[in-house]
């Protein structure tokens, strides 16, 4: 056995480098992911590399997780089996960069903020906000299928990846999708990859949409006696005519975390156009937060960035993201609200997300575990009767241990699922155990 | 393979008698799409009205293991809807009723065989609309729409078909009925829906489709300029986006098609322009007169020789007229011609028409251009005559040659017509051996047996997947002729 690892890590030494492979015992355990540390740590230094170590892996009928800044590596279950975690980080080139496009090609250890910092430049953006997101690699925010407040208007990554390569289970580097804005050229293999969490590839290049940064923008919190108030003019806004950017729930609770004006909920919501165009809409979005009982005001131009760090990873938080749909929002709040109760003396929830799609994000502070496995339980039965969802994006081990963290799938789209990773990984190369239905 | 006897009484029992097409007459309507050069007969054609058919008459030819080719309205370029290996064709027009509508969750749900147009008639008066727009949208189903996830003038703004399915419910080549994501975002798993759009029945077949709507804009603005050269026309286009602007559509005719327009309909375009370019602003009003005066200020900076704007829907639908009767125009140029959808980095517009130029003149050539040049699309219309032989072998090579081009230049084969059999053959220009091999395996996986729409969508290769190589076009080149 011993020799055997001692061979691998020789492997692994000859692919990327000596001191890009680890396996001291103070790295390996910081390098755990749910309590499991890896044998080695693996740090690839060019998009080659990755092919050779998951060649490797594949002989060797190793577990491979791919991380970034480990922002979401308790998404999902606690792995299966973990031989190697491939650091990406050291992979943060633009490769092919044409701002007259508004494309960009990166490597997928490139943090979105030093990408954003590139791109603000000449007036661009990928706009995906999660919280956090400056620090967290684009090919993880992929990988996850992340987003935030601007997916009101720009969708999620799922709209912006136009072309992605990764490097299948057996060492192949493969590509899939285009350079251009518009393709259709062979299967939408992208789509595939975007949420998969690197279960079917390890994501190494990514090809992105960009979009104008607007010349203006302006935010507004509307404020309402209640959810059914929020939704109310949710429904108001999106019947009319405004395209808003952000259009965001914010619970009373999470309205205080972001030191904002308190109120039973609210809603943030941000116009970007052009000056004339954003004054004619803020006068609109006031008059519906009126007719819908509330009030609205413009929100200091630092108000996303207290979001932002407001709801940025804290320790000791379970974070789970819920799909409802808009007509059934103020109904998933109150359902959320009065299942607080039952999570234990001094437990605090939030709630944000996009109102216009009804993607909240619900986080649970001081929750006890049992009380907070019978909410969420409790939360799926709700939203599962219209076709809902509740993931459990971060939280303890023990809860995703005992509670399936993607919740229940219909068994004949799950068997089609468990179909394509046979095909794709039939040795559980990738990530083993963590996606939907273990796979 | 053929149908056995027995299997026609059993697909006789599943459909009904009104049900299947059997006789040779009835079926030659089946045997192309708008593609004419492709054809291939079914040899029987189902028409079923009920999900429980679709799945019936799947099984039955997983188990007879013949070809099951879908269609909607046929109006596909790509030779996607028709049975180059017979088989049973699944015709699903009478699966047209819109199932849902909920406004509330900006959403609908319908049949395959929804005419496009007919659902944003069905909301339209409450100011909603189904985005994707293909020039066929009067005559072309949802279901044919997310087939080949088709595009449209207004996909540069909007999105294409993907960017607006929800949810397909759909019989697989393995014989089920799976439901693919919904009404609520975010399912869990993988993006199967996202997937399956684009796939040209090769991963199953489609039976109803949950579609986002949209609320109609406050404002639109239509602006037409007319430029003496193309390559001023397509600086202006490379600049418009480069400025930030992402308009609702933004499309280019040439010389040659400006002509064959004003020989018609006469759209009043003037006769020396060398380009026209039509350009729509959408979105809140205020928006669209800053960005409208934005656009025209940068048409005049390329020398336009004029710009117009259209200040209400009866001059806006003047300056979409010669557009939209394009098309119809080029019947006055030629009997037939090669049709192109290969996309290039919109930068390189410029670029890619001065060599097309030189492409034409090189094989003595007459090339038409209407095209989506917002998003890079072109469709060079590369003209024959039918009569002629050497003219075909002549627009042929140079067809090839310009794809060649627009992939060298970092572009795409297709933008928004699909593959079907006519570009198959073209994905090894885009795609490695191992690109392809996962899209081999992808298919494999809905289509385990090899039935659905064969032929389709991926370069023929032997039976499967790891000893890809390239190989024999499905039909060959002369197949033009």
């Amino acid at each position: 056995m011993s020799v055997s690892t001692r061979s691998i890590e020789g492997a692994l030494a000859e692919i990327v480098g000596r001191e890009r492979v680890s396996a001291e015992p103070r790295l390996l355990v910081a390098a755990a992911i749910d309590g499991r540390p890896p044998r080695w740590v693996v740090s690839p230094g060019a998009l080659e590399q990755v092919a050779a170590v998951l060649a490797l892996a594949h002989d060797e009928k190793l577990a491979v997780a791919a991380r970034g800044s480990a922002s979401a590596l308790d998404l999902g279950r606690p792995p299966a089996r973990l031989d190697a975690v491939l650091d990406m980080r050291g992979l943060t080139r633009v490769t092919e960069d044409n701002p007259d496009d508004l494309t960009v090609s990166v490597e997928a250890g490139i943090t979105a903020g030093a990408l954003a910092a590139r791109l603000a430049a000449r007036h661009q953006w990928l706009p995906v906000d999660p919280p956090g997101w400056q620090s967290r690699t684009i090919g993880g925010l992929v990988a996850t299928n992340a987003h935030g407040p601007l997916r009101a208007r720009y969708g999620t990554l799922r709209d912006l990846l136009l072309g992605v390569r990764f490097v299948q289970a057996h060492g192949v580097s493969t590509w899939g999708g285009a350079r251009v804005v518009k393709s259709v050229t062979g299967y939408d293999v992208p789509k595939l990859m975007v949420g998969s969490l690197g279960t079917l590839g390890v994501l190494t290049e990514l090809t992105l949409r960009l979009h104008p940064m607007p010349e203006s923008e302006l935010t507004w919190l509307a404020a309402f006696p209640s959810a059914a108030a929020a939704q109310a003019f949710v429904a108001c806004v999106l019947d009319s005519t405004l395209q808003p950017s952000r259009v965001e729930l914010l619970s009373g609770a999470a309205l205080r975390a972001c030191a904002a004006t308190p109120a039973r909920a609210a809603v943030a919501i941000a116009i970007g156009s052009v000056e004339a165009a954003v004054r004619d809409q803020g006068a609109l979005v006031e008059d519906f937060a009126r007719r819908a009982g509330g009030g609205a005001a413009v929100a200091p131009a630092t108000f996303w960035e207290r979001y932002d760090r407001a709801f940025a990873r804290g320790d000791g938080e379970m974070v789970l993201q819920v799909a409802s749909l808009p007509s059934r929002l103020a109904d998933t709040v109150d359902a959320i609200e009065r299942g607080q109760e039952g999570l234990g003396s001094g437990a605090a929830v939030m709630i944000t997300g996009c109102a216009a799609v009804a993607t909240l994000r619900v986080t649970l502070t001081g929750a006890e575990l049992e009380g907070a496995a019978r909410f969420i339980e409790r939360l799926r039965a709700f939203v599962g009767d219209f076709g809902g969802s509740v993931v459990i994006q971060s939280g303890p081990i023990a809860l995703r241990a005992g509670l399936d963290p993607w919740g229940p799938l219909d068994p004949a789209t799950l068997a089609l699922m468990r179909a394509l990773k046979d095909e794709f990984d039939p040795h559980r190369v990738l990530n083993p155990g963590r996606f939907v239905g273990g796979l | 393979m053929s149908l056995s006897p027995a299997a026609v009484k059993e697909l006789q029992r599943i459909l009904g008698p009104q049900g299947l097409v059997t006789t040779p007459e009835g079926r030659l309507v089946y045997e192309c799409d708008m593609h004419t050069l492709y054809k291939g007969m079914p040899d029987a054609v189902a028409l079923p009205t009920r999900t429980e058919q679709v799945q019936a008459v799947v099984d039955l030819c997983r188990r007879e293991r013949v070809p099951v080719v879908p269609r909607g309205s046929g109006t596909g370029l790509i030779g996607g809807a028709m049975a180059p290996r017979g088989g049973v064709m699944v015709s699903l027009n009478r699966m047209d009723r819109i199932l849902d509508i909920d406004l509330a969750n900006r959403c609908a749900t319908v049949q395959p065989g929804l005419i496009n147009l007919w659902l944003t008639r069905a909301v339209s008066d409450r100011g909603y609309f189904f985005a994707p727009d293909p020039s066929s949208q009067m005559v072309s189903s949802i279901g044919g729409n997310v087939a080949t996830n088709a595009g449209g003038p207004h996909c540069l703004k909007y999105g294409i078909t993907t960017n607006h399915v929800l949810g397909l419910e759909m019989v697989t080549g393995r014989g089920e009925l799976v439901r693919l994501g919904g009404k609520a975002m975010d399912r869990p798993g993988y993006d199967l829906t996202g997937a399956a759009v684009g796939s040209e029945g090769t991963f199953g077949l489609v039976t109803a489709i949950t579609v986002r709507l949209l609320h109609a804009p406050e404002a639109v603005k239509t602006v037409l300029a007319s430029f003496a050269t193309i390559g001023e026309a397509s600086e202006t286009v490379s600049d418009i986006i480069a400025a930030g602007m992402i308009p609702a559509a933004l499309e280019m005719l040439d010389a040659v098609i400006i002509r064959a327009i004003n020989a018609g309909i006469g759209a009043g375009y003037p006769d020396r322009a060398g380009a026209v370019l039509l350009i729509e602003l959408d979105g809140p009003t205020a928006e669209v007169e800053v960005q409208g005066e934005r656009c025209a200020a940068l048409c005049r900076r390329h020398r336009a020789l004029e710009v117009r704007v259209a200040h209400d829907e009866a001059e806006r639908a003047l300056l979409w007229k010669g557009r939209k009767e394009a098309a119809g125009a080029v019947g006055r140029l030629t009997s037939s011609y090669l049709l192109q959808d290969a996309v290039v980095p919109r930068s390189k517009l410029p670029q890619i028409m001065r060599e097309m130029e030189t492409i034409a003149a090189r094989h003595g050539v007459l090339i038409a251009n209407v095209f989506h040049a917002g998003d890079g699309n072109l469709h060079p219309l590369i003209c024959y005559d039918d009569r002629k032989p050497e003219e075909l072998a002549r627009a042929v090579r140079a067809n090839e040659e310009l794809l060649h081009a627009c992939i060298e230049l970092g572009g795409s084969v297709t933008g928004e017509h699909g593959v079907g059999v006519d570009k198959a053959e073209n994905l090894t220009l885009q795609y490695s051996e191992a690109d392809l091999n996962f899209m081999y395996r992808l298919r494999r996986v809905f289509d385990p047996d090899g039935i659905m729409n064969p032929g389709k969508l991926l370069p023929s290769h032997p039976a499967c997947a790891e000893g890809f190589r390239p190989s024999r076009p499905v039909l060959p080149t002369g197949a033009w002729i």
